[in-house]
């Protein structure tokens, strides 16, 4: 009797389990299908779990009359470079906040850390005349160097993490007459190596999907991203939307996440849980 | 000389904080503090950009946004998007976690875990896209499965009944598996003894789940109702602006949506601003509701 309802209870947990798994995946399933079915035989037949004559006209349409390319590159380089200047800024911070003294240490700690509660939107319109009167318009930098000043998070992270380091290992280091400096690059970041590339992760996940701003200040197609380059499929309001090309590029753009995903899968796991449940 | 480095040395490391720290207050101070503050000013003031005067006008902006139906509206839709998604975007994934925790064959379990996960890591655009297209009207996935049941049709996000449900959906879609890690992580943490003690006990795994873990977890669920709150109100506007643009007749649109098309779609800052104050306010008396109401019952290990 026993093992029946233990065995009952396991079959409905996996019906369910396997229910929602099928929910998380479908839709990116029925994305790779589309991307390599040619436009008209996407529009007619609804059914199609796989490719009948597939092809890579999506894809040559999207480079050719639309600009993938550009928007591959643009995206990779505001992503990495959003990513490094986060972690340029954060870590040293973070190190600051966890092993220095100094006056007015965790006020100017709340300063950055409740950053984190402002909706990323909130000075949107300050912001845009900001970059339009300071000639950034319709550049890459104005979507980076915004970008960069959401650090709440990562100065929060890199101290809980430099916490951990006991803070003996410094004092040694100091009658050694290490300085800050090299207290930070030789023996703190050394030792958190595995935590500073979940932060990466991260960073570069958010940077690879900024939309709404690089949306508002990139005007020329040529500029823009991938997350935002979808965006002109939709827009041709008379017509159906562009669905092959644009499922075309809604791959190009989860691509380098996927592969991220597949192949560092535990690594991108534990940089979003960060340090719970170590 | 060895005492001169060392005089400069010390001078130095004094300085090291401020090199160490300036960049980011550097960086929070211009691009997220001081583009609030102009809000505030801004939205005691009617300029439009391309007028070079700048007028005070009082409480005006605030008295049109407050009047403006498109604001009722998005205020209304704000906290049905609230009172929805936060509860279910913390239960559904508790409720989740919990089950892949019975899963006993490991490597499937990592496999569920991975699975469900995988929404989390897309771009909220990303997700409206692939939705999108599920729901389109017309060629849709949806519509042909509804077809071949011998359903009628639905018109879905572009439905102004159900609009903003699309909406929410996809918002779930995209979240539920990063709040299910983050709570499997909290459970898996749990010793071992205090389940064979339960067990003992003869609590069953729902009672346990209630009674034993939730207030072991408590930290992470607080961090989990702090940043769903924030998701929900902030992040749900990529997934807006894919899917619906806020309407039909701004049947899907929410307060952030609303402040950015009076901005940056019609240019009138002064309600714009208005607006963001009004979520400033809001978005500070929320947090600190949920700091007053976590701070009794949030169970600290020490």
């Amino acid at each position: 009797m026993k093992v029946r309802t233990a065995l009952g209870a396991s079959a409905a947990t996996h019906i369910v389990l396997s229910l929602v798994a099928i929910l998380s995946v479908f839709p990116l399933f029925w994305m790779v299908t589309t991307a390599f079915t040619p436009n008209d035989l996407a529009l007619t037949k609804a059914f199609r779990f796989w490719p009948e004559d597939p092809t890579f006209e999506n894809f040559r349409i999207a480079f050719t009359d639309f600009h993938a390319a550009n928007w591959i590159w643009n995206s990779i380089l505001i992503a990495v470079l959003v990513s490094v200047g986060k972690l340029a800024i954060a870590v040293p911070a973070g190190f600051a906040f966890s092993h220095m003294q100094f006056r007015g240490r965790d006020a100017l700690f709340w300063v950055i850390v409740a950053t984190m509660t402002f909706p990323t939107i909130i000075g949107i319109v300050p912001l845009y005349i900001g970059i339009s009167l300071i000639g950034w318009y319709d550049t890459q930098t104005a979507v980076i160097v915004p970008s960069i000043a959401y650090i709440g998070f990562y100065v929060f992270f890199m101290r809980q993490i430099f916490r951990s380091l006991p803070n003996a290992m410094f004092e040694a280091a100091r009658l050694d007459n290490a300085g800050p400096f090299k207290q930070l690059f030789e023996i703190a970041i050394p030792n958190v190596l595995p935590a500073i590339a979940s932060l990466s992760i991260i960073s570069f996940l958010g940077a690879w999907n900024i939309y709404l701003w690089a949306l508002l200040v990139l005007d020329t197609p040529e500029k823009r991203t991938l997350a935002i380059g979808l965006k002109s499929f939709v827009v041709i309001d008379d017509f159906e939307p562009m669905w092959g090309p644009m499922m075309a590029v809604a791959l190009l753009s989860i691509l380098p996440v996927m592969i991220l995903f597949i192949f560092a899968q535990r690594y991108v796991m534990a940089a979003f849980t960060g340090g719970i449940g170590k | 000389m060895r005492q001169r480095s060392n005089v400069k040395r010390a001078a130095f490391s004094k300085l090291a904080p401020i090199i160490f720290v300036g960049p980011a207050i550097l960086f929070v101070v211009v691009f997220l503090y001081a583009p609030i503050i102009f809000s505030v000013a801004l939205s005691f003031s009617s300029w439009n950009f391309i007028s070079p005067e700048i007028n005070f006008v009082g409480f005006e902006n605030y008295r049109r946004v407050f009047h403006d139906p498109n604001f009722q509206d998005a205020a209304y839709n704000t906290l049905l998007y609230c009172v929805v998604l936060i509860p279910v975007q913390i239960i559904v994934p508790l409720l989740l976690a919990s089950l892949i925790l019975r899963v006993k064959n490991r490597n499937l379990a990592g496999f569920y875990k991975a699975t469900l996960f995988l929404p989390t890591i897309l771009a909220y655009s990303t997700a409206g896209i692939a939705w999108l297209w599920l729901f389109d009207p017309i060629n849709g996935f949806l519509n042909s499965v509804l077809t071949a049941f011998g359903l009628p049709q639905s018109r879905w996000q572009t439905d102004p009944n159900l609009a903003i449900w699309c909406v929410a959906f996809v918002t779930f879609w995209k979240n539920f598996g990063l709040n299910m890690l983050l709570l499997l992580a909290a459970l898996v943490s749990i010793p071992k003894e205090i389940h064979e003690a339960a067990a003992l006990d003869n609590a069953g795994p729902w009672r346990r789940l209630l009674t034993i873990d939730l207030p072991l977890i408590s930290p992470t669920f607080f961090f989990v109702a702090v940043t769903t709150t924030i998701n929900v109100m902030d992040d749900i506007v990529g997934v807006i602006d894919v899917l619906t643009s806020g309407g039909p007749y701004g049947q899907s649109s929410n307060i952030l949506y609303y402040m950015y098309e009076r901005g940056l779609s019609f240019f009138q800052f002064g309600q714009a601003s208005a607006a963001s104050v009004i979520i400033i306010i809001l978005v500070l008396f929320v947090t600190w509701a949920q700091f007053r109401m976590f701070e009794n019952r949030v169970h600290y290990e020490s």
